[in-house]
């Protein structure tokens, strides 16, 4: 596609990467196809295509964003859909973060949205702080109906019915291999997950060093920076992204690591892209070298030869996160290791759309990511599974709070039938989502399975 | 490209125009403000560009007519846009004019499988009314190569083909019936479900009328029985005349594939190193499928690579399962998306007699020299449909012109052969002023003689398809 | 006047004798096919004759509208190709003296069994040259199998049974004749048991290319054509899911009873309305039930799956054809009346009445070819 940049604007580097970005689009449309929000809106400006063009246009014209720019923006999930779909290879994860950055630097936002996304970005990343917002929430909750904004009423319901204890797994240490040592990998243990979920770390910790890996949690790791990053807020997101690169390089020039590991793909989709969000910075070596290791665990787990387990009978839905099949482009390993281990594993309809919890946009853009999630849910029972599995927990989340089919992490299963426990959403133990009321404990043809 | 001056009296009544059209829909389904339209100012042919007045995006045939109904009343063009994924730019809109999306009418309105039909609303992508019937095995034939993308509106309006016409025919070969609604509101029913019409065919020749006549809003499709397997056989030859030679030789010993695809040696490089499909490098490919069972498969892949063994082919590769399949697929299927890796490409849509292949690729070689611009060439043989890539770059200044005047000599060419301007693209805004070198005045006459049946004041999906001095002279009478 | 025939040798002549008309045209073929006597100077078209191009790599024919549709098939047979839609020949049926023309298959869009599996005579067009009732000469399409180059009149034309203009010369897409056919054929079944049994075929994928019932003798009939093997496969596959227990007509006696049902054979020489209504397949067991109910005295052939019900009205014409235009046109068809006391074309919505109307005022504003031919 034709673009107008004047050679002035290309010296920018980030407006020449929008640039090299918009000329490989042939505007051929192939991506409203499968875009979330146009399937609900058919509005060309809510699809990948019309926010390119937007994108595009106010980028060339050096145009402070409009609010309705904005607004279609804001819309877009990043579920990189469009990039799976994409003939021509449009790098529009880039280009969305670009616009981002760009919107958050010359737009000025009411101030409740301002508000509200200050509170997130200095919440949400930070365990502590988010876990003691969690408990307020619970607490806070009986009084929904009092609450003015849509989003904040989404915030109340999101969060989950019980507040896990804060886990000392995620503390920093070594888990040595069982066994032989294979690898020596690190676990991102990640932020809001260590709030929200602690069963996800424990298990993947315990499959980890039962299948050989010496597993470590880094001395001052944190938040991956996806959360700031997906605001445009970049000088937030790459604070804490460098801390982490910090952190695992000091293992990296330590004793080595094969990997980094990560069990939610949305940080994993940003991790991975270190080496382009640093291109330009001093740490831009040492952001390429964490990128290059990082893995999600299904990736580590699909070079470990995990055991064949004997038919559990147990029926899976997949629900496959976008982070995972678009952004990583992960599709086959976490299906092929659940059937490996022994589960009847099946795929929704419309496997590829996604399930509205992309990050904060189930907080932000609640209407929407509702009727997303209705969707997912929908076709997820349509399989009548037994257990919805997924390899990131804002899907977990989303998913779980519409549905009363239990929903765990893939790697709480794998880590069941290899020995380890029932995933306590399956057990009835503890809840992973949080539907008030939901009978989690009512599956008895699971008790014990494996 | 000339568009007709826009109706200044028609903008300087935007507010009231849009005002009515909000009555009669939700708010966010009529577009007015100025940082909105422009997203709608171009389908998939981005050379020419135009942001609306306004775009409204009704949901259900009621509301599509009383849109027409006001913009007739009021004396407003209207540009009925599906998908927006036109190659010959027939959803570009006018600056006076209001785009009509059907975006949102995506329902599937009723399944019959046992008499073979699936009526949808028309926003519907040709590939999700596959989708809604493949679980009972069952699938919608015509598949134009946009088909994730491309909504049913467009396929009517275009009479899209595809790769598979060979065997199933095109859009027009499978619609049973439409409901559409005139400029002026009215709202009716073209076919149906049963076979032919009971009086004059309408609905052929609303097929392929690209939205000029009427917006489809409904449409009765044909579905079939999906067949028990297909597969290509993958041939590479040392010259375009083999090629179009072995074409020759399997359609006269009898043997009707489903789809016979070709590619030219630029094409063929391109493919390769985007895609890695393990293609030969070679002057021309062929990849020919068929259908049935796997022993049905195997009897005619025999016969046709018996065929092909007689034109000595550099490469013979018959497929015998569906990974082996998807790899021949692979390459071709990346085409468009690998020469835009490359370059900005103008895609042609030419159709020319089959027995003239080698003659028109030596006339488009020689162009290329002429013009210094590169192109390759895919082809459905099967059929004679053309699609030379023009590559250019569109950011050089004078390149597009230069791109333009080749594609144009290149279709006369087509012409010249015995062929046609347009396979399976529709002229559009691309091809209209080519019109006179493929017709003479009398027989656009003829044509334009119906649209002043459908839409006596000319106001739907204005300055397409014809001359623009002749469309123009009849919007004038109409005034 | 009546004395007085046109009958033009080439399109400049047909040109000539269009134009220079001063009143209405009775425009024929080989007469075989016209439903309704139309006033008029005889315009016949049998004088423009000949092949324009034959080229069987590329599966194109460009023909002269009055050549013999004998010719035509007779020559296509020299490459082994064929018309896949199959066009009937109602010569005998309507006791036609004539030799049916391809202008006329075509202005009739006449199509046999073999349409529902490879379309209709207006979907093998590719071309058409005609001229309009003010004599001008037009074409639209071409002679390639793809063509969206401006409107599609060759559709229009197809069909219009010489109203909207005289053709002078056709394009169509001729297909390979296959190796074999052979026929499943079952004597005995009910027609609602039969049309679930040939939609049944219809839905499965071995392409079957010929779906009918005869109800004297209760026949149900399927065809399967294609390469021997196939035929072979395809015939035991249908045998063992949808059509157990039929029998197997091969070669020539399965090709004469197709030509049986496509010609109306059991019809000719029998007095009676002639109808041919065209509805969905499962609806087809309807209308025979109502003409039942309503004791019409009647016999019927199937085709099309169901969806093309040829009856002749042999008793209680009058209220027949009431009820057969009514209730077809509830199910959402419509009704021809081949040959009866009836207007032989269906009425149209006002809409679609209009719109005809209209193109027949501009492509024939002196309203003389064929007038009155097609209104209701």
């Amino acid at each position: 596609m034709q673009t107008n940049f004047s050679p002035e604007q290309l010296t920018d580097p980030g407006t020449a990467r929008a640039n090299e970005i918009l000329r490989t689009c042939v505007h051929c449309g192939f991506c409203t196809a499968t875009c979330p929000t146009y399937q609900i809106l058919g509005d060309e400006l809510d699809s990948p295509r019309g926010r390119i063009y937007l994108i595009k246009d106010m980028l060339e014209n050096n145009r402070t964003p409009d609010e309705k720019t904005v607004k279609h923006v804001d819309r877009c999930l990043s579920c990189l859909a469009c990039m799976t779909t994409c003939p021509s290879g449009v790098h529009y994860m880039h280009l969305v973060d670009h616009a981002r950055e760009y919107i958050n630097d010359n737009y000025k936002r009411p101030w409740h949205d301002r508000a509200l996304r200050w509170v997130l970005a200095r919440i949400l990343p930070y365990p502590g702080r988010f876990r003691l917002a969690l408990l307020g929430a619970k607490i806070a909750r009986p009084l929904r109906g009092l609450v003015p904004d849509a989003r904040l009423r989404a915030m109340l319901d999101m969060a989950p019915a019980q507040v896990p204890p804060v886990s000392r797994n995620d503390d920093a240490q070594v888990f040595p291999a069982k066994g032989p040592r294979k690898k020596r990998v690190a676990l991102m243990t990640g932020c809001a997950q260590r709030a929200l979920n602690t069963d996800i770390n424990d298990a993947t910790i315990r499959l980890l060093t039962r299948m050989g890996c010496e597993v470590v949690i880094a001395k001052g790791q944190g938040c991956c920076g996806a959360l700031t990053h997906h605001m445009g807020k970049t000088s937030e997101s790459h604070a804490t992204a460098a801390r982490n690169i910090a952190a695992f390089m000091a293992e990296v020039r330590g004793d080595g690591l094969d990997a980094v590991v990560i069990n939610t793909s949305g940080c994993g989709t940003t991790v991975k892209d270190y080496g382009h969000m640093f291109r330009n910075e001093p740490l831009a070596e040492d952001a390429a070298t964490i990128a290059g290791l990082a893995r999600d665990v299904s990736e580590v787990l699909a070079d470990l030869d995990l055991p064949k387990g004997r038919d559990t009978g147990i029926r899976v839905a997949y629900h496959a996160a976008c982070s995972l099949q678009h952004g990583q482009k992960i599709k086959d390993a976490p299906k092929a290791l659940l059937r490996q281990a022994g589960f009847k594993v099946s795929e929704p309809e419309n496997s590829h759309l996604c399930c509205g919890s992309a990050g904060t946009y189930n907080l932000m853009q609640p209407e929407l990511s509702g009727e997303l999630k209705r969707r997912k849910v929908e076709t997820l029972e349509a399989k009548r599974p037994d257990v919805i599995a997924a390899g990131n927990i804002g899907c977990m989340m989303q998913i779980g709070s519409g549905t009363g089919i239990p929903v765990v992490h893939s790697v709480e299963l794998l880590d069941w039938a290899t020995g380890g426990p029932m995933p306590p959403a399956i057990s009835g133990n503890r809840a992973p989502g949080h539907t008030p009321g939901a009978a989690k404990g009512d599956v008895p043809n699971l008790r014990g399975a494996p | 490209m000339e568009m007709p001056a826009p109706n200044a009296a028609i903008l300087s009544r935007k507010t009231q125009i849009v005002e009515r059209l909000r009555t009669v829909l939700p708010a966010d389904a009529v577009i007015a403000d100025a940082a909105e339209t422009r997203a709608y100012e171009c389908d998939a042919l981005t050379a020419y560009r135009c942001p609306p007045m306004a775009a409204v995006l009704p949901a259900n045939t009621a509301e599509v007519a009383a849109v027409l109904k006001i913009c007739h009343e009021e004396g407003v063009p209207v540009v009925p846009r599906g998908s927006g994924t036109s190659l010959a730019g027939g959803a570009l809109p006018t600056a006076d004019c209001v785009i009509l999306g059907v975006s949102k009418m995506n329902a599937v309105l009723e399944t019959d499988y046992e008499n073979r039909f699936i009526r949808v609303q028309t926003g519907r992508t040709n590939l999700s009314v596959t989708g809604a019937v493949e679980e009972e095995d069952f699938f919608y034939a015509p598949d134009p190569s946009s088909q994730l993308a491309c909504a049913i509106a467009g396929n009517v309006a275009m009479n899209s083909g595809g790769a598979h016409c060979l065997k199933y025919g095109v859009t027009t070969n499978n619609l049973l019936g439409v409901t559409m609604v005139t400029m002026d509101g009215e709202v009716m029913e073209l076919g149906g479900a049963h076979l032919d019409a009971g009086g004059l065919d309408l609905l052929g020749v609303i097929c392929g009328s690209e939205g000029q006549l009427g917006v489809v809003t409904e449409a009765t499709l044909r579905i079939l029985r999906k067949p028990e397997g297909a597969r290509p056989v993958l041939m590479g030859f040392d010259s375009n005349e083999t090629a179009g030679a072995c074409v020759s030789d399997i359609i006269k010993a009898g043997i009707l594939p489903v789809a016979i695809e070709f590619m030219d040696r630029p094409i063929i490089e391109i493919c390769e190193n985007f895609a890695k499909a393990g293609y030969p490098q070679c002057e021309a490919l062929l990849i020919v499928e068929v259908e049935g069972s796997d022993a049905e498969i195997d009897d005619q892949l025999s016969r046709i690579s018996a065929i092909a063994r007689t034109h000595n082919p550099v490469e013979l590769r018959e497929s015998t399962s569906a990974a082996e399949s998807a790899a021949i697929w692979l390459g071709r299927k990346s085409a468009f998306g690998a020469v835009g890796q490359v370059a900005d490409y103008m895609c042609l849509d030419g159709t020319i007699p089959v027995s003239t292949l080698p003659r028109v690729l030596k006339g488009i070689e020689a162009l290329s020299e002429q013009y210094g611009l590169k192109v390759g060439n895919v082809f459905h043989a099967g059929d004679g449909n053309m699609h030379p890539l023009i590559m250019f770059d569109a950011n050089k200044p004078g390149d597009l012109e230069l791109c333009e005047a080749m594609g144009a000599d290149i279709l006369r060419l087509c012409v010249e052969v015995g062929g046609c301007l347009t396979g399976e693209h529709g002229v559009g805004i691309e091809k209209r002023d080519l019109m006179g070198d493929q017709y003479t005045p009398q027989d656009l006459a003829a044509q334009m003689a119906v649209k002043d049946v459908f839409d006596p004041a000319w106001l739907l999906n204005p300055a397409k398809v014809f001359p623009l001095d002749s469309s123009q002279q009849h919007r004038i009478a109409a005034e | 006047m009546a004395d007085v025939m046109l009958r033009p040798v080439d399109e400049a002549d047909l040109a000539h004798a269009i134009s220079s008309a001063d009143g209405p045209l009775r425009i024929t073929g080989g007469g075989t096919r016209t439903l309704v006597h139309v006033a008029g100077t005889p315009l016949d078209t049998s004088g423009l004759t000949g092949m324009e191009l034959y080229e069987p790599g590329a599966m194109t024919l460009v023909v002269r509208a009055g050549t013999p549709l004998a010719e035509v098939e007779a020559l296509l047979a020299t490459e082994n190709q064929r018309l896949a839609f199959e066009p009937p020949n109602f010569a005998p049926v309507l006791g036609r003296p004539g030799q049916s023309t391809i202008g006329g298959v075509v202005a009739a869009n006449a199509s046999g069994p073999r349409r529902l599996q490879a379309g209709a005579c207006r979907d093998a067009m590719l071309g058409v040259r005609f001229v309009d009732g003010a004599g001008t000469i037009i074409k639209n399409g071409g002679r390639v199998m793809k063509n969206v180059t401006g409107y599609d009149l060759v559709k229009l034309l197809s069909g219009s049974n010489g109203t909207l203009g005289v053709l002078s010369e056709v394009s169509l897409k001729v297909l390979p004749t296959p190796e074999a056919e052979a026929t499943l054929i079952f004597e005995g079944q009910t027609v609602s048991a039969a049309v679930d049994t040939l939609c049944d075929a219809m839905g499965t994928p071995f392409d079957v290319t010929g779906a009918a019932y005869v109800a004297a003798g209760k026949k149900t009939a399927i065809r399967v054509e294609g390469l021997s093997a196939s035929v072979t496969y395809r015939q035991a596959e249908l045998q063992r899911g949808v059509a157990a227990g039929f029998e197997v007509l091969e070669g020539a006696s399965s090709a004469a009873l197709w030509a049986d049902i496509r010609d109306l054979a059991p019809f000719v020489g029998r007095t009676g309305d002639l109808w041919r209504a065209s509805m969905k397949p499962t609806d087809a067991p309807g209308l025979i039930g109502a003409l039942d109910d309503a004791g019409i005295g009647h016999d019927a052939i199937l085709d099309w799956s169901g969806g093309l019900v040829s009856l002749l009205v042999t008793d209680g014409r009058r209220a027949g054809g009431e009820l057969i235009r009514a209730h077809v046109a509830a199910c959402g068809g419509h009704a021809t009346c081949l040959r009866g006391d009836h207007r032989a074309y269906p009425p149209q919505s006002p809409g679609v009445a209009r719109l005809e109307a209209g193109l027949r005022a501009r492509f024939d504003p002196r309203g003389i070819l064929n007038p009155g031919l097609m209104e209701a």
